[in-house]
């Protein structure tokens, strides 16, 4: 499949890596498939990844793993609204949140209430809500990341 | 949109496997209970609307030189 993308040109996946989000995102149903695309000079493979929709070049949503900012992130939902992810093994799981960064960038969130589930193994995916009380939409990140940095 | 009234105790079908039961009136607030197929997501709508919204701005994301220095 391949897409011209208004972030990383014109990119072509092959069909069995595209990541299908099976009932869309949240607020998007229509939004299914999917590249994960790591940013290219990222040291040791941390930092943001894009989930660049194959449907519309446009449609680059930056997402990071919540556990490099928040360890003790721990997401409770229902066993059942992960089904469309087929058989899920632990080491299959990757959790993804995504990040939302303003012009003033010390206003950076990550969203801890909607967070993304892919299976490595099949590359379905499903985007959840969390029915964890206190789970913040809008969680600031700008000072963790800047203390983080600044202690390496 | 359709609307329908419906007094406590009383119910709505939707599609053969969504049923959603008035459980308790008292005053402005309505207790609803629905049953559904377990893989049929039922969201808060101001809950959906909030993540939506940060997608939103998360796909508007801007000053990514910047962001890059903090990882």
């Amino acid at each position: 499949m391949e897409v011209r993308t208004r972030l990383f040109g014109d990119i072509a996946i092959e069909d069995d890596k595209i990541i299908r989000f099976v009932n869309g995102l949240v607020g998007f149903p229509t939004m299914k498939d999917f590249a994960l695309i790591h940013d290219g000079d990222a040291e040791g493979g941390k930092g943001i990844q894009w989930l660049q929709s194959m449907q519309d070049g446009e449609f680059a949503l930056p997402v990071v793993n919540p556990l490099d900012i928040l360890e003790a992130y721990d997401p409770i939902v229902e066993d059942e609204l992960l089904a469309p992810l087929g058989e899920l093994s632990p080491d299959d799981m990757l959790v993804l949140v995504t990040i939302t960064v303003p012009e003033d960038i010390t206003k950076m969130t990550i969203n801890l209430k909607g967070p993304i589930v892919i299976n490595a193994a099949n590359c379905k995916a499903c985007q959840v809500i969390a029915e964890n009380d206190g789970l913040d939409v809008k969680f600031p990140v700008y000072d963790i990341l800047k203390a983080r940095k600044a202690g390496e | 949109m359709l609307a329908l009234s419906r007094k406590k105790g009383e119910a709505l079908v939707i599609n053969n496997d969504i049923e959603i039961t008035v459980l308790e009136v008292k005053g402005e607030q309505v207790k609803l209970g629905i049953t559904a197929p377990k893989d049929v997501p039922v969201y808060r709508k101001e809950v959906y609307v909030q993540i939506q919204e940060s997608t939103k701005e998360a796909v508007a994301t801007a000053s990514l030189d910047a962001l890059k220095q903090l990882f």
